[in-house]
């Protein structure tokens, strides 16, 4: 019937979400439009999941229109192994937002279409203009979500998110633009295609640089220590659908671009500071992990725990093996219904009780054991208990962990229990412990609460138990990536053998 | 004969602008008249200079008018670009004065007058000629500017603006003295044929009079270090005027710079590293004025300052060997459709005597005029260049061609302004949309300069898909 299926996920919510914008829907009408469209995306989603046979580990679902034929700037798509969990992730989440959430205006699921259009996009792009053009786009719907709805301290928090991730993107312009160049020099033509950028060969000073540009813009998206002093205010400020957006699938395209275009392009650069980065991802995963403790709001504890996830997701690219860039490519599936799912309920407590205190709540489990149970599950495959979700991609990165470099390993795997801890302890606050008389009124979910929770739910248990379907059409693309890394002839001189980093502790310790 | 087809664009203005000056002496034609009369002449104009033919696309000194005018691709894009802005500024004039004092029926003449000397100067390829446009363009603004004799701000604006004017002008004047003693001729190509021969920075007249120019134009430019007028001075004007000079003034006069500067290849190399440190300066200059401001229009007028610092780039990594001007001519479109479009929205929203100019009178704009809040607010984030608007992608190839010229630094230095220059173009934006509203936004009797913003709205998006080769 029709081939394009990534351009109609693309466009389809974008032309909806302005179409909502321009004409004089209702709110009601805009959130079954909102609905609908998204329903389709599903749909389209699973289709191209389904058909999508990752064995060669190319693109699959190739479009192409050339737009700019002397610069070599085309409006291409495809997806791979690499994006095709990514883009899993940002079709299939959205329609719960519609079901759970209503807001005041109409305007709100207009934005929540574009980010959604815009996300696909930029998982979906393979011309690396068409992909920063996405990029962009994905910020300004969020930038109105959370200065028009969210809390009341929105505005500065707005603010910083907004400058943040925009100074990041232009530097990463910058570094798109000097790839673009640096074509032009090697092989006499211009061209922005990512399966011709990876064939350059970049050294140098401004080739450093222009990695340092890239790593930049995605460590401030992911974010990465020491860029995530935006997080915790706009997680807790933006409304709840925008901060699921937000940490379910806005920070995993931070993860998927340094996958994409980080590693294969810049390998040198990449396997010369990938020590670096790695201690970057675990001091955030410890810091955040700790900050997370502190807390009494429960979603700004929650915004440090996803932030202190996404430390040891980006750790486990930094690792520079094949367990623990699958890991990665699992986890960020793993994290984004794990983490969705509790702020979706946490939400939905913040809407019912208008609190964010932990400290209002208690013995909720008895009160509405379902919304526990579901909470629960989530709360395990966050903090990666065998036979959940969040266990497989956790410990495919550990696994790779100690592969590069033992201590890191250490460290990272240590911090898991940070959020055990927190987890466990905001568990036993909420739900157990005496019932606070405020909470009477609260009862449990309703039928379609459950049933739009409930898939969710049953996908973080399969995942946990049955993984090989996702990791068969992961690992081919996973492979060819590594082997592009593995080319860099000085890629062992950068990581540390397993015994050599022994005996360096060794004699440290003397 | 041939030469005649080639300058009818500019027949076109200057008959215009003569016929609004005759018609203005009949009584059947009044302000609605005159108004309509002149946008007309400018759609006009517009379309002559669409359809005139002219030589191939790379011959900067095609020589016409006994190698006074060239014409090429350029300077017809160039000419579109300041005729439509034109048209724009004329629509926005119309809805401008029905709720605001001070209109003379000689404005669209003056503003016809104007373009032409554009148009003019944008072929000159002689230093006469060049004078000659430039004061015509001049003359004609500081009239546009100051046509209202009783503000007190506008007379102060144009006084600030003609002294300054005048002794640019000066400097001009000098310069093209010192260049003719030293290469015995005022053309282009004559000049560019000296240099070849004897070399630049051989010949100190060459050196010190095309000092002199250059410093005329970076003055018109609006140019670090010769920047401090154009705040006031846009401020002053009234707001089509304001639109007008920003846009169509800037793109006749980096037209004729580039024409000057690709004269001789080591003409543009004896500046180009003058012309790096002024470009950065420009940048980091205007943002820091634009930060400081709280009248939007004077800070749109300190963001002109940061625009011609991103257009200096592009002259700075001009090729003069094979030169297009096309990432000039992008970026000055892409700067004019965002600009005109503000200025055509205040033109209506600043009610009656311009009596919402700081960022907090249009708190909470879109609550109340929703689409007009858009449109600003696409303006807004083309000038910050935020993809998929035209004034992305045109930094997007002025960044590239900076790359692309070896100036790394310069490219990012562009860059980081830009990120700089996110706070005040953000600023409009969360005002219009965070804010509560304080008032009901109520305009005068609406005509022309909604349509017009529109129209321009989707214009920048438009434009972003015109190619561009670097």
């Amino acid at each position: 019937m029709f081939e394009n299926f990534l351009s109609i996920m693309i466009f389809v919510p974008i032309i909806a979400g302005l179409a909502i914008f321009v004409l004089p829907f209702s709110k009601e009408a805009a959130r079954i439009i909102g609905l609908a469209v998204s329903v389709i995306v599903v749909l389209l989603g699973l289709k191209v999941f389904l058909s999508f046979s990752g064995a060669s580990g190319a693109f699959e679902f190739v479009e192409h229109i050339p737009i700019n034929e002397s610069l070599g700037i085309s409006y291409s798509l495809g997806v791979d192994g690499i994006s095709i969990l990514v883009l899993a992730a940002a079709a299939t989440l959205f329609p719960m937002v519609y079901l759970l959430f209503q807001t005041k205006q109409k305007g709100y699921y207009a934005n929540l279409l574009i980010v959604q259009g815009a996300m696909i996009g930029a998982v979906a792009a393979t011309d690396m203009v068409l992909f920063y053009v996405f990029w962009e786009a994905m910020l300004l719907p969020v930038f109105f979500m959370i200065g028009l709805y969210g809390g009341p301290n929105r505005l500065p928090a707005t603010i910083k998110i907004t400058i943040y991730t925009i100074a990041g993107s232009l530097l990463m312009l910058a570094s798109i633009v000097y790839l673009g160049i640096a074509h032009q020099a090697q092989s006499g033509e211009w061209s922005f295609a990512m399966t011709n950028l990876v064939g350059l060969s970049l050294s140098g000073a401004t080739a450093t640089l222009a990695f340092v540009g890239f790593m930049i813009a995605f460590a401030i998206k992911i974010p990465l220590f020491p860029f995530h002093t935006w997080l915790p205010d706009a997680y807790t400020e933006a409304p709840t659908a925008t901060t699921f957006v937000l940490s379910a699938v806005m920070a995993k395209i931070g993860v998927y671009g340094v996958i994409r275009f980080v590693v294969p392009v810049f390998d040198e650069s990449f396997a010369r500071y990938a020590l670096i980065l790695a201690c970057s991802g675990v001091i955030g995963m410890m810091y955040c992990g700790i900050a997370a403790l502190a807390q009494k709001d429960f979603k700004r504890m929650l915004a440090f725990s996803s932030a202190s996830h996404m430390g040891i997701i980006a750790l486990g690219i930094f690792c520079m093996n094949i367990q623990a860039l699958t890991g990665t490519l699992y986890q960020i599936v793993a994290h984004a219904t794990s983490t969705g799912v509790l702020f979706l309920l946490l939400g939905i407590i913040e809407e019912r009780t208008a609190t964010r205190n932990i400290d209002d709540f208690g013995g909720l489990a008895a009160r509405a054991p379902i919304f526990a149970f579901f909470f629960a599950v989530a709360m395990l495959a966050s903090v990666g208990l065998p036979g959940t979700s969040g266990f497989i991609g956790e410990f495919l990165i550990i696994l790779g962990a100690v592969k590069f470099n033992p201590l890191i390993a250490v460290l990272a795997g240590t911090t898991l229990i940070i959020g055990v801890c927190y987890m466990l302890w905001l568990f036993q606050r909420i739900f157990f412990e005496k019932p606070n008389s405020k909470l009477a009124g609260f009862g449990d979910l309703s039928a379609i609460e459950i049933l739009t929770i409930l898939p969710i739910v049953i996908l973080i248990v399969v995942m946990g138990i049955y993984p090989q379907p996702f990791l068969a059409k992961i690992e081919p693309s996973a492979q060819r990536q590594m082997a592009i890394i593995e080319k860099v002839q000085h890629v062992a001189e950068y990581r540390l053998e397993p015994q050599k980093s022994g005996q360096e502790l060794k004699t440290g310790d003397r | 004969m041939q030469d005649i087809m080639a300058i009818l664009p500019l027949v076109a203005t200057i008959t215009g602008a003569i016929l609004v000056m005759l018609a203005a002496a009949f009584e059947s034609f009044r302000k609605e008249g005159i108004s309509i009369l002149g946008i007309g002449l400018f759609a006009f104009a517009f379309f002559v200079q669409l359809t005139v033919e002219n030589g191939p696309p790379i011959a900067p000194y095609e020589t016409m008018f006994n190698g006074m005018l060239v014409t090429s691709t350029f300077t017809k894009v160039a000419g579109l670009i300041i005729l439509g802005c034109g048209f724009f500024s004329a629509l926005a004039s119309q809805t401008y004065f029905n709720q605001n004092e001070g209109f003379v029926l000689e404005h669209y003449c003056m503003m016809l007058f104007a373009a032409s000397g554009m148009l003019l100067l944008t072929m000159a390829a002689e230093l006469i000629t060049l004078f000659i446009a430039l004061e015509i363009m001049s003359l004609a603004i500081y009239t546009l500017i100051a046509a209202d004799r009783r503000s007190v701000l506008r007379s102060e604006a144009v006084l600030k603006y003609l002294m300054l004017g005048a002794f640019a002008g000066a400097f001009f004047v000098m310069g093209s003295v010192f260049i003719y003693a030293g290469a015995q001729s005022t053309k282009f190509a004559d000049i560019g044929r000296v240099i070849g021969e004897s070399g630049f920075l051989t010949n100190p007249a060459l050196v010190g009079g095309s000092l002199l120019i250059v410093v005329a134009l970076l003055f018109k430019a609006a140019a670090f270090p010769f920047h401090a007028w154009v705040v006031d001075v846009y401020d002053g004007a009234p707001v089509p005027v304001t639109g007008f000079m920003a846009t169509a003034v800037k793109t006749a006069v980096f037209a004729v710079f580039a024409n000057f500067l690709v004269i001789n290849g080591q003409l543009q190399e004896g500046w180009v590293s003058y012309l790096f440190y002024i470009s950065v300066l420009t940048m980091f200059v205007g943002n820091l004025i634009a930060i400081g401001q709280n009248s939007l229009k004077r800070m749109l007028a300190a963001s002109g300052i940061v625009h011609s610092g991103y257009l200096i780039i592009a002259l700075v990594a001009i090729n003069s060997e094979q030169f297009t001007g096309s990432t000039i001519l992008f970026y000055l479109a892409a700067y004019a459709v965002s600009t005109l479009g503000i200025f055509a929205a205040l033109s209506y929203l600043g009610g009656e005597g311009e009596k919402r100019h700081s960022f907090d009178d249009f708190n909470g704009l879109a609550k109340v005029r929703p689409y007009s809040a858009a449109c600003i607010a696409i303006f807004l984030l083309s000038m910050a260049g935020i993809p998929p608007t035209a004034g992305f992608m045109g930094k997007f190839y002025i960044i590239a061609g900076a790359f692309k010229g070896g100036y790394i630094t310069l490219g990012a230095l562009g860059i980081v302004s830009s990120i700089l220059s996110m706070w005040y173009y953000l600023r409009l934006i969360i005002a219009m949309y965070f804010r509560e509203p304080e008032e009901d936004f109520e305009v005068g009797e609406l005509t022309l300069a909604p349509l017009g913003t529109f129209v321009l709205a989707l214009a920048v998006f438009a434009i972003s898909f015109i190619p561009v080769a670097i």
